[in-house]
């Protein structure tokens, strides 16, 4: 009624005026007026109480819509300077880069555990605490109830958590290393491969020049007994016989160049067989010393994370559990403690795992970055990507959810029984998108 | 002035019939609803799928291996889609059950609440059932589910599968024609972009990049998109359908349409 009231009730002032005419007028008018005739027949057989909004319009009218605009260009903006093409590096670069990209690896990897186990540990003794004073508060001693120095069930499970973690992430780390020296040795032997063709095709290069030269050279110092023969083939004077002499001579000339073009270019097709076998030589043996290298590499990474996790897991000894009979009151009381801090860890932990898979995942893109598989925005731009990302579908969901509030109480207003989104076609129904538009301006006018 | 007001209300109830309602329709009341992502959050979808993810990890490993071993191009088609079978394999053994108890319980509940057309919430703004809550009730039990025993009552709701359409020669070829234009025009642009001194020169570079691809898009796609929109409300109308929907957002009932429209498209 809200869009009816705004079109009619101007109208209807009309009524004020005295003459008969014009109050027939009026009275037309308010039975038009009460029949429900607005600019649309909600129940009739063509909408039949149906509506579609077409929100991706109605966003573009929405007056924080600049600002997304802005925030989408600014996302663009950043994915399109990711795609552009980068100066390829050298097999020295890549594998400097990919040694720190895996030390950062590393060091995340090494954050995440320690901060696992110290909420491990912070957690077990404040739930300890908490559990000797449920029960001292019960008039039970502690140490009679099997709460002594040691920690109870939740430092255990606690303890089980951290150590299936730390599995969890040895293995990932197994896999992520294994998977980065493998396309670091295949980047590095494609790089070999291609330096190597390089050679063999500028030496080639360097062989058809020679043999162009070569060519060129004889047919000058040939050129003026060439020329002095064709001068005498171009003599109609000469009998059979003295012409047959010149054209042999002029034959034997050509073929005296020839062979040795000819032969230059065997000898150089044998030198380059030669080179090609000399430089696959040479690029296997690059390419297994870097193998060997990096596979070195990943054993003492791997062994050392081994480690790292086993000397983690022996400090995560496992706890003596509370065994004296309680009285039921207080085994309850126990059992929210244990549900609190089993609880408060795992939302710690969880975070420590989220912040770990995100800087992996980064790490991930840069790695593929480096070996020329990647288009997406890493390091310092990533993150500004994902901040921007994060403004961006903030302020989306802000306008979406006001245009779905206002889309529904237009929808109440005007007495439809549904309203979709999304439509791709609609020969019924009504188009509400247009006074969800005009709602929407006026407000912020 | 007995006339007169005879002739008054003549013209009051003639200008009624003329512009009161069309005629008297019922209301579409059978359109009903389901949030597909609480039922994806159901514990027995999200353990099915962490073991999916597993499954993936460790093929991804092995498809590594093999693809290393490929010699030529017929090799790693023929690898990449022995794995992509393998992968799907295990979909169905895993997640096959639980879709079809899903689908079971979606039909049996749109029956009994007599619904002809169920979608996804995303495309609901206002009004519907929302029937997502009974769904789950009905997944989690324990007990065998029949197939409904009546189909869905024809529906005022219409869906055309867009993937399918989108999949003719015709957007193909222009989709092929876009890519093959934003991939010569991006190292255009790239140089250009590098050039630029400032922020501000930089943004006119992505605005003139973006415009480019743009009007290369309406070119080519606009038309077959506008032909495709004109193609699918033709045939609505023809079998009176108050709306079209894509059928991805249909989960239930719904009159599919995509048949007549590209038959309406090949015409």
């Amino acid at each position: 009624m809200h869009s009816i009231n705004r079109l009619y009730l101007p109208k209807l002032k009309l009524c004020h005026l005295k003459s008969r005419g014009f109050a027939r007028a009026c009275v037309i008018l308010a039975a038009a007026v009460l029949c429900g005739c607005s600019h649309v027949d909600v129940h009739s057989d063509k909408v039949r109480g149906v509506a579609y909004v077409r929100v991706d319009d109605v966003i573009k009218h929405h007056p924080l819509y600049p600002q997304l605009e802005q925030l989408n260009n600014a996302i663009a903006s950043i994915n399109f300077e990711a795609s552009l093409p980068h100066a390829p590096l050298t097999p020295a670069q890549i594998a400097a880069q990919t040694k720190d990209l895996n030390a950062q690896l590393q060091a995340a990897q090494s954050r995440a555990n320690a901060v696992i186990a110290s909420k491990q540990q912070t957690y077990g003794q404040q739930e300890h605490d908490a559990e000797v004073a449920a029960v001292k508060a019960a008039g039970i001693d502690p140490a009679a109830a099997g709460l002594g120095q040691a920690m109870n069930t939740t430092s255990q499970a606690q303890a089980q958590a951290a150590a299936a973690a730390a599995q969890q992430n040895y293995a990932e780390y197994q896999r992520g290393v294994i998977a980065q020296d493998n396309a670091a040795m295949q980047s590095i032997a494609q790089q070999l491969s291609k330096a190597a063709d390089d050679k063999l095709r500028a030496r080639a290069e360097q062989y058809q020049q020679n043999e162009s030269d070569l060519s060129l050279k004889l047919a000058q110092e040939d050129s003026s007994q060439r020329m002095a023969l064709r001068t005498q083939l171009s003599t109609l004077a000469l009998t059979a016989d003295q012409r047959k002499s010149v054209s042999d001579q002029l034959g034997a000339l050509d073929k005296k160049e020839a062979d040795q073009v000819n032969a230059l270019r065997a000898a150089d097709a044998q030198a380059l067989l030669a080179y090609r076998k000399q430089l696959g030589e040479q690029t296997s043996a690059q390419i297994r010393a870097q193998q060997t290298s990096i596979q070195a590499q990943t054993g003492a990474k791997l062994s050392q994370r081994r480690d790292a996790v086993g000397a983690q897991l022996r400090g995560l000894g496992a706890a003596p559990v509370a065994t004296a009979s309680l009285p039921p009151d207080v085994r309850r009381r126990l059992g929210q403690i244990h549900q609190e801090y089993a609880a408060k860890f795992q939302a710690d932990a969880q975070q420590a795992v989220e912040e770990y898979q995100a800087t992996k995942s980064d790490l991930d893109a840069q790695f593929a970055a480096l070996h020329g598989q990647g288009v997406t925005a890493t390091g310092a731009a990533a993150k500004q990507l994902r901040d921007l990302q994060k403004r961006q579908n903030d302020l989306q969901m802000q306008i979406q959810n006001q245009i779905q509030r206002e889309a529904v109480r237009l929808a109440k207003e005007m007495g439809f029984s549904v309203v979709f989104d999304n439509v791709q076609a609609a020969p019924g129904g009504y188009d509400l998108t247009n006074d969800l538009i005009h709602d929407i301006e006026s407000q912020h006018e | 002035m007995k006339r007169r007001f005879l002739s008054t209300l003549a013209l009051v109830l003639g200008l009624m019939a003329a512009i009161g309602p069309a005629a008297i329709a019922a209301d579409l009341t059978d359109v009903g609803f389901i949030d597909q992502s609480a039922l994806g959050n159901l514990p027995a979808f999200v353990s099915a799928n962490q073991q999916l993810a597993a499954y993936k990890a460790q093929l991804n490993g092995q498809f590594a291996a093999a693809m290393r071993g490929a010699r030529t191009d017929a090799d790693k088609q023929r690898i990449s889609l022995q794995f992509q079978q393998e992968f799907s394999d295990k979909q169905n053994e895993l997640v096959g059950p639980l879709y079809q108890r899903t689908q079971l319980a979606i039909a049996n509940v749109s029956t009994s609440k007599k619904l002809s057309v169920v979608v996804d919430k995303r495309i609901v703004i206002y009004g519907g059932q929302d029937i997502t809550g009974d769904v789950i009730n009905a997944v989690r039990g324990s007990q065998a589910m029949a197939s409904p025993q009546a189909s869905p009552a024809p529906s005022s709701i219409g869906f055309v599968d867009q993937s399918a359409l989108a999949n003719s020669t015709d957007v193909k070829n222009a989709s092929d024609q876009l890519q093959k234009f934003q991939a010569a025009q991006q190292p255009i642009y790239a140089a250009r972009y590098k050039n630029a001194t400032n922020e501000v020169s930089k943004q006119q570079v992505m605005a003139d990049y973006n415009k480019a691809i743009q009007d290369e898009q309406s070119k080519l796609l606009k038309p077959l998109v506008d032909q495709t929109k004109t193609a699918t409300a033709t045939v609505a109308r023809s079998k009176n359908l108050l709306l079209v929907v894509d059928r991805a957002d249909v989960v239930f009932g719904g009159t599919d349409i995509t048949q007549d429209v590209q038959n309406a498209l090949n015409k």
